[in-house]
């Protein structure tokens, strides 16, 4: 790899740093994008309701936001109308 | 000099001009005579029509729907906003973006179906001249905006938008806001040292610029002078009177009220017919009525004009018995 460290050292303090990163700090990364994903959805659903039939005010404003939500369309209108069940809960 | 000139005189900074009122009391014509008076005095003036169903076009005797702003003579321009073409540049726009962020040949047709249902909701038309008069008015090209505004029950409903809209973008900007503090957990625990900029969090921004500029005009006392018209009769003075109650509780900066189509007293010292001897002893209760209503903030008193108010040497006739 071309951006490999060649100091030894260095190489174990990075791999120390990500050994450390992936016991703590990966999880909790993971949560706070979790977390922002159902935001995101949340906010898709106040703003672009009227997809789903839900009548959301005020439409004008809502088309200029539309350009950026674009790529989550999809996801987030697959995750409002799939059933739920127990397992939900396990996520 | 009467109270209305004394006015525009005495506050030079009050560059937005309104007039309101229940409709067909004269409002449009009020603000073409105005719009005229100022401009003659050599201050370069927009009087642009906020009405769905405008009339600029009729009383100037000119064509201007949609046409931007028409230069009617030296410093008086005119603009009637044709909703409809905004609507839809705005769509096509929309569209645009949507193709060159992502490349597409076509927009998705999901996203397709959602902008033309977008555009077809009611309060659609209303919002897309709510943000051009924003443009207009940002613009800062005129000494003078004169707002022809629509009837009060509409006028007060696009008071109310604003403050809707307000509302609504304050909840979620906030969300959009609490969205980033998470993806900046995230960057700092990955130890990402840039965080991606939040562009629908800019333009939240931007569109509460614009709504807060819209409406923070309506409601500036130093900078807006808005009149309420009114007719000596008892349903327009009742209507009025609620009116001016509504709009108070939106803080929109009362400056005073002007009596039009008032039947010229001295008819009655002519031979005249009972039925407009009647008229007249009507409109003088009325007009005693209004006297004690509203006491000093009556600025002045319109005739009656023998005909419509259309065409330049009309309106400078109205501006003459507006302003004296």
């Amino acid at each position: 790899m071309p951006n490999e460290e060649k100091n030894p050292f260095k190489r174990a303090v990075t791999a120390g740093i990500e050994f450390v990163y992936g016991m703590a700090g990966h999880d909790m990364s993971r949560f706070a994008m979790k977390t922002r994903g159902s935001m995101e959805h949340l906010f898709i659903l106040i703003t672009m309701g009227d997809l789903l039939g839900v009548p959301i005010l005020p439409p004008y404003y809502s088309l200029r936001i539309l350009p950026y939500v674009v790529p989550q369309i999809s996801t987030w209108k697959r995750r409002m109308l799939r059933e739920r069940d127990l397992t939900d809960a396990l996520a | 000099m009467s109270s209305l000139s004394r006015i525009f005189k005495d506050y030079p900074e009050r560059r937005y001009v309104m007039f309101g009122g229940a409709g067909g009391l004269g409002k449009t014509t009020f603000s073409a005579a105005t719009a005229y008076h100022l401009a003659k005095q050599g201050l370069r003036v927009l009087v642009f029509s906020v009405d769905p169903q405008a009339s600029l076009s009729d009383i100037f005797e000119r064509d201007i729907f949609g046409r931007g702003a028409v230069e009617i003579m030296p410093n008086l321009y005119a603009q009637e906003i044709d909703a409809d073409r905004h609507i839809k540049a705005y769509q096509d726009a929309i569209r645009k973006k949507i193709l060159d962020m992502y490349g597409m040949q076509q927009v998705p047709e999901e996203i397709e179906s959602y902008i033309q249902a977008a555009a077809a909701e009611p309060a659609m038309e209303e919002s897309a001249i709510f943000d051009q008069v924003v443009d207009i008015v940002m613009a800062s090209e005129y000494d003078y905006y004169v707002y022809d505004l629509v009837p009060l029950g509409h006028a007060l409903y696009y008071l109310s938008m604003a403050s809707v809209y307000d509302e609504w973008i304050d909840k979620i900007t906030q969300l959009r806001k609490e969205m980033d503090e998470f993806s900046q957990v995230a960057s700092l625990i990955k130890r990402n040292k840039q965080t991606e900029e939040d562009m629908i969090l800019k333009e939240l921004m931007d569109i509460k610029y614009r709504i807060n500029t819209s409406s923070g005009i309506l409601t500036d006392k130093e900078k807006t002078a808005f009149f309420f018209v009114i007719i000596p009769e008892e349903m327009a003075l009742l209507d009025t009177q609620k009116a001016a109650g509504l709009f108070a509780a939106y803080n929109v900066p009362l400056c005073g009220y002007v009596v039009n189509r008032v039947i010229p007293p001295e008819l009655g010292r002519q031979n005249i017919p009972d039925y407009l001897r009647n008229r007249l002893k009507m409109q003088e209760g009325h007009l005693t009525q209004i006297d004690k209503l509203f006491g000093d903030q009556v600025l002045a008193r319109i005739p009656e004009f023998e005909r419509d108010i259309t065409g330049l040497p009309m309106i400078e006739r109205m501006a003459q018995a507006m302003f004296g």
